[in-house]
């Protein structure tokens, strides 16, 4: 197949693996509460093609007026990654974690000398996390 | 605003609304047999989810018939013998098999938006308003069953044959939402319906037509008509799914929630 052919559904269906019926096809959708939020992952539908899988999508995950907006991707476009090699290497990895540097007494100390005055504990508990 | 129409507008008002509800009503039932049993779960929630729109608005409709004559909306659409329904004839067919439901789905559809097109344009406010309200819902409807449709005819053999007979079949009876009301003359004339119902039915093959051509399925005659008026034969079929819709409020009348 044509490799980094613009997207179309022509291009996915005919990824489809030998055997596998067009209802098989699974979309992920991802759906959005209000303008400006993470577009979160609802759950999928099945559908033979992009138009039914929109119309699947409108009722599964927002036929109750409970979604702003919907992401419908086809399942074979979503790239994976679960090597645990790669996710999660056998080696102490804390030093990669911000939580490992305290901060927090050193952050007050440098807006004392900023003379901005003690930090407020919340916004130093943030800078530590 | 019901105080400012004549007792002839008010009688052809009364007409309108009760032919509008039921279309939507019946319909409503019927699609909502597929539940369960549609020909895959995702079509199985949005069959029932779009049966579920229709008996909504059929509500609404029946709300304001209800405040127009002093009625309860339950009871209207309950408390009748099947003789008193005023649905299409298109609505006294079973639900049959998907391309039946299909067919029968597109040819409603495109009837319904171009009959609330017009509607929006009433000069009685609360049609007006509700006709612009469901416009906003039935356009998917309308794309839904556009999809099947072309699915249906483009699959070719026995979905494609099985869709054509249906179409054949229901063309005559689909007329039927368009059929002349007796109270028609004074709604034109009072501005309540905009365009008369011929008109509408013009407007509608135009709509229809071309798409049935580009899928080459077949266009029966277009001066086709239903058997007798359009919206008072009631057939066995209906009788029984009348049967089916008033069994729970015919077993506790007049119970409340």
């Amino acid at each position: 197949m044509p490799d980094a052919a613009p997207w179309s559904p022509a291009q996915y269906a005919f990824r489809m693996s030998d055997g596998q019926k067009p209802l098989d096809r699974v979309w992920e959708v991802f759906r959005q509460e209000a303008e400006g939020d993470p577009m979160i992952h609802g759950g999928n539908v099945k559908a033979p093609d992009e138009e039914l899988a929109l119309h699947y999508a409108r009722e599964f995950y927002g036929r109750r007026q409970e979604s702003h907006r919907l992401w419908v991707v086809p399942r074979e476009a979503i790239v994976e990654l679960d090597d645990p090699d790669l996710l999660k290497p056998p080696f102490d990895r804390s030093f990669k974690r911000p939580g490992g540097y305290l901060i927090k007494h050193k952050l007050e100390a440098a807006k004392a000398r900023a003379g901005a005055g003690p930090a407020t504990p919340n916004a130093a508990e943030e800078a530590s996390e | 605003m019901s105080a400012q129409l004549d007792a002839e507008a008010r009688e052809g008002l009364a007409e309108l609304l009760l032919a509008l509800a039921d279309d939507e009503f019946v319909l409503g039932f019927w699609d909502s047999e597929w539940t369960g049993i549609a020909p895959i779960l995702e079509e199985d929630v949005a069959m029932s989810s779009v049966s579920q729109d229709e008996i909504g608005h059929a509500k609404a409709w029946y709300e304001l018939l209800a405040d127009l004559t002093d009625d309860d909306a339950d009871r209207i659409a309950f408390g009748r013998e099947p003789a008193g329904y005023r649905h299409a004839a298109l609505m006294n067919h079973a639900r049959t098999d998907w391309a039946f439901t299909v067919a029968r789905r597109f040819l409603y559809e495109h009837a319904d938006a171009t009959r609330l097109e017009s509607l929006a344009r009433s000069s009685y406010a609360p049609v007006a308003e509700l006709a612009a309200k469901m416009r906003r819902e039935e356009t998917y409807h309308l794309l839904h069953f556009d999809v099947w449709l072309r699915r249906l005819a483009d699959a070719g053999g026995e979905a494609r044959d099985k869709l054509a007979a249906a179409l054949e079949r229901l063309w005559p009876d689909a007329q039927a939402v368009f059929a002349p009301l007796a109270g028609e003359a004074p709604l034109a004339r009072a501005g309540i319906l905009p365009d008369d119902l011929e008109t509408l039915r013009r407007r509608w093959l135009e709509r229809v037509i071309p798409i049935l051509e580009g899928l080459a399925l077949p266009v029966p005659p277009v001066d086709a008509r239903p058997a007798g008026d359009g919206r008072t034969r009631r057939s066995d079929e209906f009788a029984w799914l009348h049967g089916e819709f008033t069994m729970v409020a015919r077993s506790d009348e007049g119970a409340t929630w």
